[in-house]
């Protein structure tokens, strides 16, 4: 049984929608209009290439939890021996610096921080970790003043090349997101790209002689 | 049929009302983890871990400017590690119960708020239990700010994959005043050795 309600709140509801018909119809058209001109005009285009700065070495880079100072990068040639084939790496140094102010503790720079970016859409390299005082993995402390430390990429033997980018990505300290409902605690997570820096590399060969 | 009835509106508001109250029932301090037992001691105290039976002890600590292994003093090729700060050597005293405790995570603590990681490079540093019956000494290196030494404290945090009853230990490393702090790093020794880890019977 329709109750009076039902019938009056039908009412304004009809007066409602066809009091702005007119002006409904013609918001409508125009934005079909919009549509259109946009489209014929070649549409609006997609932001291609970079968004973080390109800095050239001697470059310092702060991201997330560190702060390096890039001075160098050498091709370190191994050549062909009896026993082994002949390779490559790319070695880049610098000097680096543990800044976490938000928990204040030691920390080693893990491999993924730092990428050679090859250029042409190939994919990223990443890096074996911050090696300072010729030790892989070195922990820094935070308060020391920056170490003087070295990162290798693996490349091909026959790799040449001008000038090569490193990508430099920080970590962000902050909580998972609150739709997983896990917790507020925050922390350093999620890498996400701060820089590239390019680097003039030389070319270094390694006969094992002075390491 | 009508969508707002007043009684309606009266539930909403009180859901809301509700939430806001047990948000002001949540206490203002909470223990960090309700599951882990801090037992607290100071250098030369054996302190229990975890009611496993084991127990651990540092017997002593020593700054110095550089350290080496012990198994590389001799060769000539192996240079000690220098530091921009002071390295710290705690050597310790563990003797394993019948129950297998956890692996546990060292740091160390300091009043001004870092948190110091033990330092890589030196492969015998490091914290660990031995077998049942066992004891083991050993010594952990950490590379540390001489600025920040105040209230410096180890502590051995379980590493656990999900939630249980657990201990911690802490152990108070001896330093009260920035002047024993000055102290200490004025006489810390040019070279630390690491010994090497060794396994004995537990008497």
């Amino acid at each position: 049984m329709e109750s009076l309600d039902d019938v009056i709140d039908a009412m304004i509801a009809d007066r409602v929608i066809h009091r702005h018909r007119r002006i409904w119809l013609i918001v409508i058209a125009l934005v079909v209009v919009l549509a259109l001109v946009v489209l014929a005009t070649g549409g609006w285009k997609e932001k291609k290439g970079r968004t973080v700065p390109t800095l050239t070495a001697p470059a310092t880079v702060t991201a997330g939890r560190f702060e390096y100072n890039f001075t160098k990068a050498e091709i370190r040639r191994k050549p062909k021996t009896e026993y082994s084939a002949a390779e490559s790496v790319l070695r880049v140094y610098f000097d680096l610096k543990n800044i976490d102010s938000e928990e204040h503790q030691s920390n080693s720079l893990t491999g993924k921080l730092l990428v050679l970016v090859p250029g042409g859409g190939k994919e990223t390299i990443e890096s074996n970790g911050g090696t300072c005082r010729g030790e892989i993995n070195w922990v820094l402390v935070y308060g020391l003043p920056p170490e003087s430390c070295s990162t290798e990429f693996k490349v091909d033997p026959d790799f040449t090349a001008d000038t090569v980018e490193i990508g430099v990505l920080g970590e962000r300290y902050e909580a998972v997101s609150g739709v997983f409902g896990a917790s507020d605690d925050e922390f350093w997570q999620a890498p996400e790209p701060a820089a590239v820096v390019r680097l003039d590399p030389d070319v270094v060969v390694d006969n094992g002689e002075n390491k | 049929m009508k969508l707002y009835r007043p009684a309606t509106i009266l539930v909403g508001v009180l859901f809301v009302l509700l939430g806001g109250l047990t948000r002001l029932a949540t206490p203002d301090q909470v223990y960090d983890e309700t599951n882990v037992k801090v037992v607290g001691g100071t250098i030369g105290e054996e302190l229990d871990f975890g009611g496993s039976g084991s127990t651990f002890k540092v017997t002593r600590i020593k700054f110095a400017q550089s350290v080496i292994s012990s198994r590389d003093v001799d060769d000539e090729e192996k240079k000690a590690l220098e530091t921009n700060g002071i390295y710290l050597g705690i050597e310790w005293d563990a003797v394993r119960g019948v129950q297998k405790p956890g692996t546990v995570t060292p740091t160390l603590l300091a009043d001004g708020g870092t948190v110091y990681e033990p330092m890589a490079g030196i492969s015998s540093s490091g914290i660990d239990f031995p077998d049942a019956g066992f004891a083991k000494t050993g010594a952990i290196v950490f590379e540390v700010n001489p600025a920040d030494l105040k209230g410096l404290t180890l502590k051995l945090h379980p590493f656990m994959l999900f939630n249980y009853y657990n201990s911690e230990i802490q152990v108070d490393l001896g330093i009260p005043t920035e002047a024993i702090a000055q102290q200490m790093v004025d006489n810390a020794a040019p070279q630390y050795v690491v010994p090497d880890p060794v396994t004995r019977v537990a008497s």
